[in-house]
């Protein structure tokens, strides 16, 4: 309030700070993220983001459900990477519960989610250059690799996205002969596509401009703030589950894990999942060549199936990152408690820090390279 | 061909639209234009004669008003068809045949959609806002009629001698009711979409301005007619290839490759050496003042300048192509309505009618910028076989069976072969552009706004500033259009 002895030093046309609220129905936040953006101009000073629109008490469910029920019910937490949520619960369950898993489920469990990591990502990729703005066009290559891929997981688990093939104690089904022969068809000519994909978007001038130098991701940053997979090992962590805490038959085979070595930008975090691709895809082929004939499933698979009493938490390296489920289990045919660590959800905290003094515009490529599933943030 | 049977597909539609919206404009132009007059002039009346006078003047404003809204459905539908071949779908093909009605039924179901005003908006500016964004668009496709008909008789009366200054002034008109638009709709999308396209509007009109110029510099005429006049007679004639610079050897291999005696007679029986030579190298000594013996100086600088003049009008089409882009709001150049940042920019909280116009009016922006690069860079309504060219391929032949079957059309005046395939190498020319916006649109992803203004202000201003200083003077050195 001025009062007459006070000089008025406010210039004659007032600027002021513009409150936008993006989402939760944005067309671009990726489902129901609510944004509330400071801006200065078209630049961004202060984010808030609300989460929880998407909350669906997951883990209470899994206390409700007896385990052959919450089984089904997990792919959904996050519903690009089925696999890897139900791998999470499953392996925590085989820790609680110590049975042993086949070699042979182990392998099948390897490859379908390498198989999804690539759908995953490849989906990604899509909207991700939608984000950017190429509203057509490019956005729909990737689909038609997924495609194939999809097609392939619904013969195998009769499901296209919420496969439920994962199972504690093993997997579900048997692929048959033509499915590997399919699955190793895709392998042989995936690479090709991905260098289709680098062939448009990696040389793009438009690309470059819009995710060079932008959103860049301290390492000390990222690791304060617990961000895994692709978007820290892009800023120069070398964290994958794979590699440093290594389980199933991972050990055996042979793959790279691409890790940056310096601070990752928006353009790092989209090339090391398109290397991540081609890793995944390598991944694969071994598998189909060292799969051993056997056994599928070391627990039966009935509606009465129970874990014993105790408690135990694994993690497997989802295309987000650290999937960790935690496991406490008193015997009875569903859980006493379970608690899920998921990686969408640490690695959105970083959003603020990162869309800090950027325009508008990059809101959306920042926030799409952190590539960030919300019902996975909200459970 | 994986997708062989797609693009056969848009190839039918393609053409099946262009004899509808193609085929209705030429009959209702036919109706009010010729056959009413010429009922109404059995009747000796002043009152008749009257009738039929306006009813000739009227015939450009039917043809747009029945052309704009089918065309810009037409242009949506081969929009999205190509797009799907681009992306590996197949698009819209439920509604009619193959989906060729897909447009028509949205169309009529933008026309029933609840007309919403939001809360604390504008209602006033909120209405006018699609109007403004409109209007421009009708009255800046009318010189260009006259450019894309040969001259027709209905169209002369809507050539202006400064057609394109006033159709680069309608074009910039839109740019208000975007501005109106996104301010009125009380809503902050809309304003920040409408701010960022006046900016855009503003950086990017004067290298799309420039270029035009230059243009109007090598023609020595903002007449649209006039310059499409100018290119007639094959591709070295037109402004994309040097405006004009080209036309000596045109000449001369008209010369060398034509045996009639019509051709000799108009080249006044030199040889196709001389032809160059007067053409070329004796302007040049001409502005320079040389000497009879320096020759060799002269022609080395005419070379170098009609190389410069092929260059300069080709990145002078490529700025305009760039400018244009920018100039009615599409992908690179989308910022006004990016959906992933600002939900749909300046027309987020329009529905119903009122988005149908804005719609409407965006596709009619594209094809009248497209209609202007064709006229003012592709020669208009010409052949881009050059005539001795097209004498040797049986042109003459062709043309002679065309109008004998024609010809009970040509009788009751229905047909004007001239006009007739003016207007076919038109459309061909304007669809071709429209066809690479499509294509470009299928490709590349959006610019950063501040990026948006680097590169029109840092890059393609000075670009457009140098293209036309070369023109300046290189034109000095070579025959254009200008000076004929």
């Amino acid at each position: 309030m001025a009062t007459d002895t006070e000089v008025d030093l406010t210039p004659r046309l007032k600027t002021d700070e513009m409150l936008i609220n993006m989402g939760p129905q944005h067309p671009a936040t990726h489902g129901v993220l609510r944004l509330i953006l400071t801006l200065d101009g078209e630049i961004v000073r202060h984010t808030e983001p609300i989460l929880g629109h998407l909350h669906r008490a997951q883990e209470w469910q899994g206390q409700n459900r007896t385990w052959f029920q919450y089984q089904a019910l997990i792919d959904r937490v996050d519903y690009l990477s089925g696999m890897f949520t139900s791998w999470a619960m499953a392996r925590a369950a085989e820790v609680v519960d110590g049975c042993e898993v086949p070699e042979r489920a182990e392998y099948l469990r390897v490859m379908v989610s390498e198989m999804n990591r690539i759908t995953s990502h490849l989906l990604w990729l899509g909207t991700y250059l939608i984000d950017l703005g190429a509203m057509f066009g490019f956005p729909f290559y990737p689909f038609r690799e997924r495609e194939k891929l999809l097609e392939l997981f619904e013969e195998i688990a009769g499901q296209r996205m919420m496969f439920n093939y994962i199972r504690i104690g093993g997997v579900m089904r048997n692929p048959k002969d033509a499915w590997l022969s399919k699955l190793k068809k895709f392998t042989e000519e995936f690479p090709d596509r991905v260098d289709e994909y680098e062939a448009i978007v990696t040389e793009n001038p438009i690309f470059l401009k819009r995710t060079k130098g932008v959103g860049i991701l301290r390492k000390e940053l990222g690791m304060d703030y617990g961000i895994t997979g692709p978007s820290i090992r892009a800023s120069g962590v070398n964290i994958d589950l794979r590699r440093t805490k290594p389980y199933s038959v991972y050990p055996k085979l042979k793959f790279d894990v691409p890790v940056n070595d310096r601070d990752g930008d928006t353009f790092d975090r989209y090339i090391f999942r398109i290397r991540e691709m081609r890793q995944s895809n390598e991944i694969i082929k071994q598998c189909l060549d060292m799969l051993p004939q056997g056994e599928i499933s070391g627990k039966k698979q009935i509606a009465g199936l129970r874990v014993k009493a105790g408690e135990g938490f694994a993690a497997v390296e989802s295309p987000r990152g650290t999937l960790g489920c935690y496991i406490i289990s008193n015997g009875s045919d569903r859980a006493y408690r379970i608690k899920w660590r998921n990686p969408s959800f640490c690695n959105l905290s970083i959003l603020p820090e990162l869309l800090k003094n950027h325009p508008i515009a990059d809101v959306m490529a920042i926030f799409g390279s952190i590539d960030v599933i919300l019902p996975d943030v909200d459970r | 061909m994986r997708n062989g049977a797609e693009i056969l597909k848009l190839g039918t539609l393609t053409i099946t639209w262009w004899c509808i919206i193609f085929g209705a404009v030429w009959i209702a132009c036919y109706l009010v234009g010729v056959a009413l007059p010429m009922m109404l002039s059995s009747y000796d009346s002043d009152m008749a004669r009257m009738t039929a006078e306006t009813l000739k003047a009227l015939t450009p404003i039917l043809s747009v008003l029945v052309f704009i809204p089918i065309n810009a459905m037409f242009m949506v539908l081969i929009e999205r068809r190509a797009l799907a071949i681009f992306t590996v779908r197949l698009g819209p093909n439920r509604v009619g045949p193959d989906g060729y009605l897909q447009t028509a039924a949205d169309a009529v179901k933008l026309l029933f959609k609840e007309d919403i005003t939001p809360h604390g908006a504008d209602a006033f500016m909120f209405t006018l806002a699609p109007i403004v964004f409109f209007a421009p668009s009708i009255f800046g496709a009318m010189p260009l009629l006259a450019a894309v008909t040969n001259y027709h008789e209905l169209f002369q009366i809507v050539n202006l001698p400064t057609g394109i200054f006033f159709i680069l002034a309608a074009s910039s008109v839109p740019v208000v009711g975007i501005v109106m638009g996104g301010w009125a709709s009380n809503n902050k999308y809309s304003l920040v979409g409408g701010l960022r396209s006046a900016a855009q509007a503003i950086s990017y009109e004067i290298p799309l301005v420039l270029s035009l110029v230059t243009i109007c510099l090598l023609a020595g005429s903002l007449d649209v007619v006039q310059i499409a006049k100018q290119q007639s007679g094959g591709i070295l004639n037109w402004n994309i290839l040097g405006g004009g610079a080209l036309r000596g050897l045109d000449a001369a291999l008209a010369l060398k490759f034509s045996n009639s005696a019509a051709s000799l007679q108009q080249l006044s029986a030199m040889s196709p050496e001389q032809v160059i030579k007067s053409s070329y190298v004796e302007p040049t000594m001409a502005a320079l003042g040389l000497a009879a013996g320096q020759e060799s100086m002269a022609t080395i600088i005419a070379v170098i300048a009609v190389l410069v003049l092929i260059g300069a009008t080709f990145i002078a089409y490529g700025l305009y192509m760039t400018g244009a882009c920018a100039e009615i709001n599409r992908i690179p150049f989308d910022l006004p309505e990016a959906e992933s940042e600002l939900v749909s920019g300046y027309n987020t909280e329009y529905s119903g009618i009122k988005f149908a116009i804005f719609f409407l009016a965006e596709f009619t922006n594209l094809f009248i910028v497209a209609s202007i690069a064709a006229v003012m860079f592709l020669g208009g309504g010409d052949c881009p076989v050059p005539a001795w060219l097209g004498n040797a391929l049986g042109g003459p032949q062709l043309a002679s069976v065309i109008n004998q079957v024609l010809n009970p059309l040509i009788q009751i005046k229905l047909v004007d072969p001239p006009t007739l395939f003016a207007a076919i190498w038109v459309i061909l020319k304007v669809y071709s552009i429209v066809f690479f916006a499509v294509l470009i649109r299928g490709t590349l992803p959006r610019f950063r706004i501040d990026q948006l203004m680097d590169f029109g202000w840092k890059r393609l201003i000075p670009l457009s500033l140098i293209v036309f200083l070369l023109v300046v003077f290189a034109r000095e050195f070579v025959n254009v259009h200008v000076g004929s």
